[in-house]
């Protein structure tokens, strides 16, 4: 399910990976594509329930993460995280629902960025960033 | 002339030639303003039945939509003088005034379909999906200078592939809301089930006569499986209810403590019973969460199909104290008084350590005449088609915002009842 990392553009120093769980495969095509134009290493993975099995190989610095995945939801990754060996992992969800009661449930588990699809890809990659700044 | 008086002695008291009154008795002159008082005054009886006589639903229709416009009750007095020298205009307004409640009801139908509706949610999903690839690769060919052919050929054909999910998922989208007028409900099992109640008036005389033996029958019209089957539920229900009180006990029955003793207590049964078999009554019933299980809906009082009704409603106090009947009278902004018996039942506990699950009954039985108290509870038909603008238990802002002024005063949304 996790696709390997391409590399970067020649000449940029990648400040780190991003791993995209994104069942979406055109849209984990185009995310992915502009993270690494932007100097990332990314790791794509599509399953939700084997998801955070995916987030302790890749070691990401920022999870880019879909509320709906098969086999496990973006809410149940989220908390998986939360409870893992690394809690502060910062985490940008991307949900198509956008509603009120999912960024809430989203900031409750312990969200740093809620996204709702569409979103401009500039501003996916200064979310990014912000959150990989320590 | 009525109430065996005599035309002169009316003409008198109104203050008019007999030889006038004769021209208005046989409707060669309108009359309204202080005239129509006074006549009505010698009558003994009211100006709006006077001048409405003969056409007493356009009267009452024509007061109530002054009701819900927010019309103070001087104005709602001239219902009968609009009836009588207008009665086309008249017709016309309330006919109006249906029609909106009717969009607002579809309105309410829809936002609640957009909320609830898996269906809805679904289409909606894959739309925002399809259009947040289309949009991040668009901005890609757009806004890269340079990038490799290969990349370029696949972003093409995701573009290409998103864009037939977008036309598809445009018209999964169109199609869900693009019904025939009174079919926008028609995916939700509890409204189809409640226009199958509805069709039939809540009454199933084959019920009474081949107990639960006529369900299948009486269900296979409804095309939707899981609305089929929430139908049969209700109707087992009324079939074991009309075993325990019979037909002919119930429609011999002038109020409900009449069965009473046959129900054996179980005041929710009586209510129920009336409620299915007489077609003047109205009938609701709700779980705990507010969640309309039925309602069977009477001229004049409005109940929901779903959502909620007027929190003020004694069907919803009755879970306070359940097994305690709620006897009250209640006044629609119409003016219209109800009788309104309420009681919450517990059904027993799913399993040993569960706790009981309790549903509130509720019968309305309209009240005229002497019959009417002197100050019934005033309630409304629910928040969004309530013109009462004091309301202390208003949880959100009326639709009726259109104020209706044609003597030139300021008028606000509530009534002056």
């Amino acid at each position: 399910m996790t696709h390997a990392t391409e590399p970067g553009p020649a000449g940029t120093r990648p400040p780190g990976r991003v791993l995209l769980i994104e069942d979406e495969p055109n849209i984990a095509t185009a995310l992915g594509f502009i993270l690494r134009r932007d100097g990332w290493r990314v790791s794509t993975h599509s399953d939700g329930a084997t998801a955070l099995d995916a987030v302790a190989r890749h070691a990401p610095a920022v999870v880019v993460l879909d509320v709906m995945l098969p086999g496990l939801s973006g809410f149940d990754i989220l908390s998986g995280i939360r409870a893992s060996p690394r809690p502060d992992l910062p985490v940008l969800m991307l949900t198509a629902k956008g509603q009120a009661k999912d960024r809430a449930r989203a900031e409750a588990l312990g969200v740093n960025r809620f996204m709702t699809k569409p979103f401009s890809n500039r501003e996916l990659l200064d979310a990014v960033r912000a959150l990989a700044e320590p | 002339m009525a109430l065996g008086l005599k035309q002169r002695e009316v003409a008198a008291a109104a203050g008019v030639s007999p030889s006038y009154l004769n021209l208005i008795e046989h409707d060669r002159r309108a009359i309204g303003g202080a005239l129509l008082s006074r006549l009505a005054a010698a009558l003994r009886t009211d100006r709006a039945t006077l001048a409405g006589e003969g056409d007493a639903d356009l009267v009452a229709a024509l007061r109530n939509v002054a009701a819900l416009r927010g019309l103070p009750a001087s104005a709602r007095d001239q219902a009968g003088d609009l009836a009588r020298q207008h009665p086309r205009w008249a017709r016309l307004l309330v006919a109006e005034a249906e029609a909106h409640a009717a969009q607002v009801r579809r309105i309410d139908a829809l936002g609640d379909r957009l909320s609830h509706d898996p269906a809805v949610a679904d289409a909606m999903h894959e739309l925002m999906s399809a259009v947040a690839a289309v949009r991040s690769t668009a901005s890609i060919l757009a806004q890269t200078p340079e990038i490799d052919a290969n990349w370029l050929v696949r972003f093409y054909a995701n573009l290409d592939e998103d864009s037939r999910r977008l036309a598809k998922g445009a018209a999964t989208v169109r199609d869900l809301f693009d019904a025939r007028p009174g079919e926008a409900e028609t995916n939700l099992p509890a409204e189809t089930v409640s226009r199958f109640l509805d069709a039939s008036g809540h009454r199933f005389d084959r019920l009474e006569d081949d107990g639960a033996g006529a369900i299948p029958d009486l269900v296979a019209g409804i095309v939707d499986p899981v609305a089929r089957e929430m139908a049969a539920g209700i109707l087992a229900g009324d079939a074991a209810d009309a075993a325990r009180l019979p037909r002919g006990m119930v429609d011999a029955a002038a109020s409900p403590a009449d069965l009473f003793p046959a129900a054996e207590g179980d005041v929710a049964l009586v209510l129920r019973r009336m409620g299915a078999r007489d077609p003047r009554r109205g009938l609701m019933i709700c779980d705990a969460a507010g969640a309309v299980l039925r309602s069977k809906v009477v001229a004049g009082f409005p109940l929901p199909r779903n959502g909620s009704g007027c929190p003020l409603w004694p069907v919803y106090a009755a879970f306070s104290a359940p097994g305690h009947t709620i006897d009250t009278a209640v006044e629609m902004p119409d003016g219209v008084v109800w009788r309104a018996q309420a009681v919450a039942a517990l059904a027993p506990p799913p399993g040993f350590g569960r706790a009981p699950i309790p549903r509130a009954t509720m019968l309305l039985t309209p009240v005229a005449g002497a019959a009417v108290p002197d100050r019934p509870l005033p309630v409304g038909p629910g928040c969004r088609l309530c013109p009462r603008g004091d309301c202390p238990a208003r949880r959100e802002p009326s639709v009726l915002t259109a104020r209706l002024d044609n003597t030139g005063d300021a008028m606000n949304t509530s009534t002056d009842t």
